[in-house]
């Protein structure tokens, strides 16, 4: 990906926040450049600029509103600002398992949430998987209790900090490259994530073990300046949007493997993982599940009940 | 050498002096007073300010953003005068005075970038115009929906809402306010070094940096003024 | 060769005397606007994300706060006199204590001038005074204050952490063993040339005197404590409290009731230069306008002010940084070193010749914004370890503070010994020596500055 772009290619930066070859976004952005530079090779160039080197996830929808890049894919809960639909992602247990997610996504709710901002002057493109969250701390979390009390690492989102109140534990806004060091000396006490960051960050290492409770999403949105886009050769932009689906599809597809081998290699690196009965998840649900009034005017009951409708047919 | 802080000073200067140094005092003061206080209801209540980190940052910026500017007034910023002091007196002259026409610059750039930037928060067309502005753009869609992460609305800026957010309420801070600082600062930057270019014409100061005299040199670290 | 074109800019304008961050962000400016699509705005949005968006930096104007604090609140001579109690008999001893001192002062403080300023003053005089050379006592301390980034807390460590990702916590734990190292090397040379050349001694003054000195020091040295349990904890006893930017804010909360009310050297207690300071019984109300006495305001104006100093350099080379990226410069550097097949050997001398060459003109933390992300993807490609390689250039830096033409140790110590800066160089650089053969022992060593870091918080982890 950091191929130069050849003199008259139209070059398209895509700036993310994760590696290249491990993350599974870093992945698909990797291939999306890869594709994009062979097949429309002389056309268009994609440019990746991983590890926030050039914008974090706050800056750089600021930045592509302004013209500075033309591609990025900041987490869901990035776009709350733009549009407060898109606090259904951060609701606790709101989505079964990862097809479900994938069925939402793919509906015609999910297709309208992308073009939602577009008065905002952002295009959504594709929705990229990360995975389900998990639970971890210095003690062992079975019950909902557990948690009661401790300090837990959140992302800055209002959905985040409610739902971590509705267990009686404190939220703690920190930035992401603190969080190793803050839980191995007890600066803070567990977090949230999916297994692909826990096993990526070492989260487990420095913490007595993960909760496999799957109460919550990680997901990304692939988006475009809307001014950018459809300034576009109509060929050229057709020819972006069907090589970004076929990436999105084939990486998409492949989460459940990229999921389930992080977390078995949390395993084998001699991580402690928790599984829950269906009563002990139950517990959970139920101590959680408060936030969704909360947040049922933002999102729109119409969408929950979307969004349930998809659990049960996963 | 260069600077002219003891000149006799008026009123008013004194005064505005008085005011950026408390400023630059109190922000510095609140910054680490909202830390400890959520360092220590973090450790003892199991609490926190959940906009505290965001507004600490925002007051770094406004601290370092308006201090710049300080900086060109009292000539305290670093740079390297080994080359400059082996110059006879005209062509030094000279030197100077391409330097803080570089300052300039700088500062004239920044000015047009601080504004395009800050100008679609405010619901405020851009600049055209690449290196120098050209007129205002039309149509550039305005920001003026974008608010912070966690800082919570404040009841003084509620006209905002009409003003420049068609009438929607903001359940956080937008982020047209902390952002006003930077089109400020820069403008205060701006005025700063086009004075200190207009004393470099006039002889009354010989560069825009710091000089290395050592008798001064104590005398400024003794006042904390080097921290490297 | 744009990136020719860029760096000629910025050390053109750097000798005709424009200012470190002007020279760094009006090259940056010129540079995007010419050879990319980018816009200005951009460059305003870097400027206010320097601050806004990096968190670890924000350790900086806190530890500038409380090294202010220590050295306006009369922590260093009562550090000065605890190091004389310790180290004084020894042949060379007044010259050990110094280095003494300013190894302590450099665990209080994260900055080398301060800690030059701050010793200096006090025992360059005592060194005369008993018959050392003016040029012996101040080659000592020039290079000895340089202990104040290498010793923790550092903030060319903060910028290093900030501008590569790893833990500050980390960096600091580093750079315990070759500081003491450092210092170390420093004292053993001392006694040497004392046994050779019979340079004096002072009288030993007995337990009682180490006692009733560290008894004045210890609300001083207790910063120390704080600053390492607050951040580390004490398996078994307590968890960390608090992360390494937050123990910055707390230790200037500590210093400053340490200074306003213990020390009372400074604030509505204090009654002057020899008088003995109010007691706070008798003037109760003092707990409330010490927080905005004038020596408080003046002490937070200060340490405001050298935070914009700093933080504006920083800003400008992050600008700088910025545009690098966008072009694209840090992968064809890359490309280009291990096209060349460097090894991990030459990569460190090439390492640490660029930062030699750069730490002539450029100031510390501007120059480890630039130069770390150029040179950070190449070490993780060839193995070496990225906190070994922070520790590289912290030392590279150490030198660079003590080499002309822009070294500010030798700014400040020419002024604290009253001698011309190229009579301070020339006793500077029996010391320089030492200082190099201990850069080179820290770059072929790496388990020098990995060993206490990886024993306490296991092997570092790279997620990018
Ligand atoms: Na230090
Ligand atoms: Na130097």
């Amino acid at each position: 990906a950091s191929a130069a772009c050849d003199a008259g290619e139209m070059v398209i930066k895509f700036s993310h926040v994760t590696n290249t070859d491990r993350h599974p976004k870093g992945i698909a952005a990797t291939l999306f450049a890869e594709r994009v530079n062979t097949e429309m090779n002389g056309k268009a160039c994609v440019e990746v600029y991983p590890n926030s080197t050039l914008y974090n996830d706050d800056q750089v929808l600021e930045a592509m509103l302004q013209g500075d890049v033309q591609m990025a894919a900041p987490s869901l809960s990035k776009f709350e600002t733009f549009t407060k639909q898109f606090r259904i992602f951060d609701l606790p247990f709101m989505f079964k398992n990862m097809d479900a997610v994938d069925a939402f996504q793919n509906s015609d709710t999910g297709q309208a949430m992308k073009e939602s901002m577009v008065r905002r002057g952002l295009l959504g493109l594709d929705f990229w998987h990360n995975g389900l969250k998990q639970f971890s701390a210095n003690k062992p979390l079975i019950s909902p209790s557990d948690a009661s009390g401790l300090k837990f690492r959140v992302q800055p989102s209002d959905v985040l900090v409610a739902q971590m109140e509705a267990l009686g534990a404190s939220p703690q806004p920190m930035a992401f490259s603190e969080v190793y060091g803050a839980l191995q000396t007890g600066v803070v006490d567990g977090q949230e994530n999916t297994w692909s960051n826990i096993y990526g960050q070492k989260f487990f290492e420095v913490q007595d073990g993960i909760t496999e409770t799957n109460h919550g999403l990680i997901d990304y949105m692939v988006v475009t300046s809307v001014d950018w886009w459809e300034g576009l050769d109509a060929d050229v932009r057709d020819q972006l949007a069907t090589i970004m689906h076929e990436v999105t599809a084939e990486r998409n597809a492949a989460i459940g493997e990229v999921d389930s081998s992080n977390r078995q290699a949390v395993l084998d690196a001699g991580g402690v993982i928790r599984e829950l009965t269906a009563e002990q998840r139950q517990a959970w649900v139920d101590a959680m599940l408060p936030v969704w009034s909360k947040f049922e005017a933002d999102v729109g009951a119409d969408n929950i009940a979307a969004a349930q409708a998809f659990n049960a047919s996963n | 050498m260069s600077s002219h802080h003891d000149a006799p000073q008026s009123g008013i200067a004194r005064f505005i002096d008085n005011f950026e140094e408390t400023l630059i005092a109190v922000l510095l003061g609140l910054m680490t007073v909202i830390t400890f206080v959520n360092v220590v209801l973090r450790y003892l209540f199991n609490s926190q300010l959940i906009w505290g980190l965001e507004v600490v940052l925002i007051l770094f910026a406004w601290l370092v953003l308006l201090g710049i500017s300080y900086g060109f007034k009292k000539t305290s910023h670093l740079g390297v005068d080994a080359v400059t002091n082996l110059l006879p007196d005209r062509p030094r002259r000279i030197v100077a005075l391409l330097s803080a026409f570089a300052c300039f610059a700088y500062a004239f750039l920044l000015m047009k970038g601080a504004y395009d930037y800050w100008a679609p928060f405010a619901a405020l067309q851009p600049t055209e115009g690449r290196w120098f502005p050209l007129g205002f753009t039309e149509g550039v869609r305005d920001r003026a929906f974008y608010v912070t992460d966690q800082v919570p609305m404040l009841g003084i800026f509620r006209w905002l809402e009409d003003a420049i957010n068609y009438g929607e309420a903001y359940d956080k801070l937008p982020r047209v306010i902390p952002y006003a600082m930077i089109p400020f600062a820069a403008a205060l930057i701006l005025l700063r070094v086009v004075q200190a270019t207009i004393r470099i014409i006039r002889g009354t100061q010989d560069s825009l940096i710091v000089s290395h005299e050592a008798e001064e040199e104590v005398e400024r670290v003794a006042h904390g003024e080097y921290e490297e | 060769m744009d990136v020719v074109f860029l760096f000629t800019m910025v050390v053109g304008l750097l000798l005709i005397g424009v200012p470190i961050a002007v020279s760094l962000g009006l090259s940056s400016m010129i540079f995007l606007l010419m050879f990319s699509e980018t816009s200005l705005a951009s460059i305003a949005q870097s400027m206010y994300q320097a601050m806004a968006g990096h968190y670890t930096l924000l350790a900086i104007p806190f530890f500038i706060l409380a090294s202010s604090f220590m050295s306006t609140g009369g922590v260093a001579k009562r550090i000065v006199r605890f190091s004389i109690a310790c180290v004084g008999h020894f042949p060379g001893g007044l010259a050990i204590a110094g280095v003494f001192a300013c190894m302590i002062f450099a665990a209080l403080s994260g900055s080398s001038p301060a800690t030059v300023v701050a010793i200096g003053t006090i025992v360059i005089a005592a060194m005369r005074q008993v018959g050392y050379s003016k040029d012996f006592a101040a080659g000592v301390i020039c290079n000895a204050g340089t202990l104040g980034i290498l010793i923790p807390p550092s903030i060319v460590m903060v910028v290093y952490a900030s501008a590569t990702d790893v833990s500050v916590g980390r960096m600091f734990l580093a750079g315990v063993i070759p500081g003491l190292m450092a210092g170390g090397m420093l004292m053993l040379t001392i006694y040497l040339i004392a046994k050779i050349k019979n340079l004096p001694k002072g009288e030993w003054a007995g337990w009682s005197e180490i006692g009733a000195s560290f008894r004045e020091a210890f609300w001083g040295l207790m910063l120390i404590v704080i600053i390492m349990v607050g951040i580390y904890g004490i398996p078994g006893i307590t968890k960390a409290i608090f992360t390494p930017t937050e123990a910055a804010a707390v230790a200037s909360v500590y210093a400053f009731i340490v200074a306003s009310f213990i020390y009372r050297d400074m604030g509505p207690l204090s009654a002057g230069e020899g008088n003995a300071p109010t007691p706070l019984i008798n003037k109760p109300h003092a707990l409330l306008t010490a927080l905005w006495h004038k020596d408080t305001r003046h002490t937070l104006f200060d340490a405001g002010k050298l935070t914009i100093m700093l933080m504006f350099i920083i800003a400008n080379a992050l600008i700088l940084k910025h545009v690098l990226t966008d072009e694209q410069i840090p992968q064809q550097i890359a490309e280009a070193m291990l096209s060349a097949g460097f090894g991990k050997i030459m990569f460190l001398v090439m390492v640490n010749v660029i930062l030699l060459i750069g730490g002539q003109f450029m100031e510390p933390s501007g120059l480890i914004v630039i130069v770390a992300p150029l040179v950070f993807p190449i070490a993780i490609e060839l193995g070496v370890d990225p906190i070994h390689l922070g520790i590289i250039m912290v030392v590279n830096m150490e030198i660079g503070m003590i080499t002309p033409p822009v070294g500010l140790n030798l700014f400040v110590t020419s002024g604290v010994a009253g001698m011309p800066m190229m009579k301070v160089v020339r006793a500077a650089l029996p010391f320089l020596a030492v200082l190099f053969v201990f850069l080179i022992l820290v770059t072929y060593v790496p388990f020098i500055s990995t060993w206490l870091p990886t024993t306490l918080m296991g092997p570092e982890i790279i997620t990018n």
